[in-house]
Formats: C-alpha cells, structure tokens, sequence
C-alpha cells in the first residue's frame, strides 16, 4: 500500500483535473479548486524542501572539507543573512532590505549572466565551422541572423533585417513548431503513464 | 605553427580581452547606429495605445534579476506609455523576482509621473507560487489567487486601484516581460485565449524563437525581441535609456563575433586544403 496509495491518489487527482477541464459541472469544479489549491500550498512548500537540501548539501561539504568549502561557507551565510534579514523587515518595501537585495543580488546575478557574453562568444569561435553541410547552413544562418539583427545590419545592407525576419518567420518557426508539439505529445504520454501507475519514478522506485 | 592553424586554434583569453576592450571602447564612445523600429514591436507599441485613459493593463515581469539588461528597460519603456495614456497598471509575475522587478522600474518611471500614485495608479501584487494554476484562479478571483496583499504587504482593500481590479477579466491586456519559463505559454493557455485578451511580450533575445509560433497565430499581438526592441520602444515613447545605449555595443560584438567565426573557418579550410 506504501507505493500503490501515491498511485492511486495521483490517478484519481490527475482524472479529477483532466475530466472538470472537459465537463463543467459544479461538482467538479469543486473538486478541481480544491486540488488547486493544494498544489499552490505545495509548490511553496517546496521552498523549504529546497532550503533544507541545501543546507544538508553544504553542511556535509563544510564537515568534510571537501574541494570549495568555504565557498559553502558564504553560500550558507548569505542564504541566512536574507532569511533572517527579511524576516526581520519584511519585504522590499523596508528601505534596508531593499538597498541590501538591490546592492547584493541584482548586481551579481546581472553581472552572472554578463560573463556569458565571454563564454559564448569562445563557444561560437569553435563551434561555428563549417565541417560539413548542414554545419555550413547553420554557420551562415547564424551569422545573419547575428548581423541582422542589431542597427549595424541595415547600415551593412538594408535588406538584411528583412532576410533576418524571413528565417525567424519561416524555417525557425516551422522547427519550433515540431519541436513543440513533440515536446507536447511526449508530455501527454508521460503524464498518462504516470496516471495510470507504469511510470513510478517520482516515487523513487523504477519506472 | 602555422598562421591558419594558429587563426583556428585561438586562445580564448584573447577572445575575451579583445570583447571587453570592443565592448568599453563603444559604451564610452557610441558610434550612434540608427534605430528602425521593426513590425513586431510597433504592433506591441499600437496595443497598448488603442486602450482607453482608465483601463487596467496586468503587466507580468517572468523574469530575474539575470535579465535586467534586457526587459527592465522594456518594462520601463512600457510603463512610460502606460502612464502617459492614462491607464493603471497592475503588476505581478510567476517567477519569484517579479515583485523585486516591479519595483525597481516602478522606483525609477513614477519620479517622472509625480502626478501618478502607488494604490491608484500602480499597483505591484509581486510574486505569487503556482504559475499556470495561480493564472487560472485569477480568472475567477484575483484576490484570493493573490493573497489579499501586495508586495508591500499592504491589504488589498488599502488600494483604491485593487477595488477595480476583481478578476483578469477586468484587465483589458496583458503585457508579460519573459525570459523562460513559467511565461508566455501560460498566459497563453490560462488567460488570453480563454478570455480573448490581447497579449504582448517582451522577450530575452534567447526566447523570442520559441514565441514566433504564438506570434504567428495571432495569440501574442506583438514582441519586444531583446535589448533590440527595448530600444525600439524607448525611441517610440521618445524616451532614450539603457537599452538605445547599449544597441551600439550590441553591434559592435556581434561584429566582432562575426569576425571572429570567419577566421577560425578560413584557418579551418586552409589548414584542410594544406593536409590534402
């Protein structure tokens, strides 16, 4: 019953969702709003799942020692500076919690993302070559794509933009679109099999 | 070693130097390239002008503190319309840095509109868990889907603004910052199709790809692609900002990166053509 009552109970929540989307009636919307609910209480309760984790994750590094300990260090500290900080003030609406969320974490996290600029920009050197054909479509695709779509492609040739949109238009969104409604109907069938007990890995156990 | 073999096998140290000295030397002194505001972003520009003085617009910041350099001047840029045509704004967002997003554009905008007020004009309700489910129960009732309280912490039934606001249904548009997701396609699916509300977006250029297909059907109005269509908006709300200054660096690196993608290949082939 330990493996099959999570089962069960996802079948019948999972059926109770997918037949009040088909059927409007009172009683199952009920139902429905009731396991909504449930869900909005549970995905914020998974922050704390992920704050624990955490904190397990780096404690046991810190104990042993292990390679880039004392980057957990300030990890841990910051994560609990926050915490506690806030829980102190509130939210941004206090004047100090908001000057140290603006002048910590929005500067980092900005200049995080920044420094892909450098990574990708080594990445595209190597990997734009054009070895074979389709890599050779790719690399030219690529570099109008680059070029058209900042200021400096119309002063280039001001039909660029236009070629630029035509490949955004046509072969990307054709490719989108498949790889969309791949993605789409490969979720329906994980879903399914989850709901009727095949795929049991959320469970921990095999699939 | 050989010139083409070193053009192709680069260390990437100088890659990195010769970006940032490129990408310094534009912001200090721009080159002051032209912007052409392109058909996508003038039909996200038009939305939101054909709204009248009063109407609500439910703007979404689905995006991080990460990707500040290209939606906040967006959402900016958008507030300035909003404000200047006289409609409220409700701001809110699925990912948790929403709220945080909301204020920082809304601490910079209202210093130029003194005449607009947090509470009657502007309201940011933040970041609240559940993304597509949260979207769906603000259909029926915003107030409970959101809590009751801002991102302030202050009661709905404090702001005058929110006693307007019942349900999405009273939005008249929905305008989402996105950079991943939750974003887009739950607006899509919960919101503006089921109530037939336009939509437009403001995308991370890395997002706009994925976006083209709604585009397409119609289900998203218009798109901000980028740092790009920041700045096309900054120049149609004839307010320059970061966005119109950073299109000249923009440039100046994709050149760059360009240059850079030509010479490894013509080191590639000539040491190929040298091998056989």
């Amino acid at each position: 019953m330990r493996r099959e009552g999570p089962v069960i109970f996802a079948a019948i929540a999972g059926l109770a969702v997918i037949i009040s989307g088909l059927f409007a009636t009172d009683a199952l919307k009920v139902v429905k709003d009731e396991l909504d609910q449930w869900y909005l209480i549970t995905t914020a309760f998974m922050v704390l799942v992920g704050l624990i984790n955490l904190n397990l994750l780096h404690v046991r590094k810190i104990s042993q020692k292990k390679e880039g300990w004392g980057y957990s260090i300030v990890l841990l500290a910051g994560m609990y500076f926050f915490i506690v900080f806030g829980l102190m003030r509130g939210s941004l609406g206090d004047a100090q919690y908001g000057w140290a969320y603006n002048a910590t974490i929005v500067p980092m996290s900005a200049t995080t993302f920044s420094l892909l600029m450098f990574y990708i920009g080594s990445a595209s050197y190597r990997a734009f070559r054009a070895r074979t054909a389709e890599a050779t479509v790719l690399l030219l695709s690529a570099v109008v794509m680059m070029i058209g779509v900042v200021p400096i492609g119309r002063v280039i040739w001001s039909r660029l933009p236009d070629i630029t949109s035509w490949i955004l238009d046509y072969p990307n969104t054709a490719g989108i679109r498949g790889i969309q409604l791949g993605a789409c109907i490969g979720g329906m069938a994980t879903a399914l099999r989850i709901l009727v007990g095949i795929e049991r890995g959320h469970l921990g156990g095999e699939g | 070693m050989s010139f083409w073999h070193t053009a192709q096998n680069l260390d990437r140290r100088i890659i990195y130097v010769v970006l940032f000295l490129v990408v310094t030397y534009v912001l200090i002194k721009p080159i002051g390239l032209p912007i052409v505001v392109n058909r996508e972003t003038q039909r996200a520009y038009d939305a939101v002008d054909k709204l009248a003085a009063g109407s609500i617009l439910f703007v979404s910041a689905d995006y991080g503190s990460s990707s500040i350099p290209e939606m906040l001047p967006a959402e900016k840029a958008v507030l300035r319309h909003v404000f200047r045509k006289g409609l409220k704004v409700i701001a809110g967002g699925m990912w948790n840095e929403a709220g945080a997003m909301h204020d920082l554009a809304w601490q910079e905008v209202s210093k130029d509109f003194p005449d607009k007020k947090y509470g009657v004009d502007f309201v940011n309700v933040g970041y609240k868990p559940g993304a597509g489910v949260l979207l769906e129960r603000m259909i029926s009732d915003a107030h409970q889907a959101l809590l009751g309280i801002d991102f302030y912490s202050k009661n709905f039934s404090d702001l005058p603004l929110m006693g307007e606001f019942k349900t999405m249904k009273d939005a008249k548009m929905v305008f989402a910052f996105t950079s991943g997701d939750p974003g887009e396609k739950e607006w899509v699916k919960m919101v503006t199709d089921p109530l037939r509300m336009p939509f437009a977006t403001a995308a991370t250029a890395v997002a706009v790809p994925g976006q083209m297909p709604l585009l397409q059907s119609g289900q998203i109005i218009g798109i901000l692609k980028g740092m790009g269509g920041a700045a096309e908006y900054e120049l149609l709300v004839k307010s320059p900002g970061s966005a119109i200054a950073g299109m000249d660096a923009q440039s100046a690196t994709h050149i760059l990166m360009v240059l850079f993608i030509v010479l490894g290949n013509l080191g590639y082939l000539m040491t190929r053509k040298q091998t056989t």
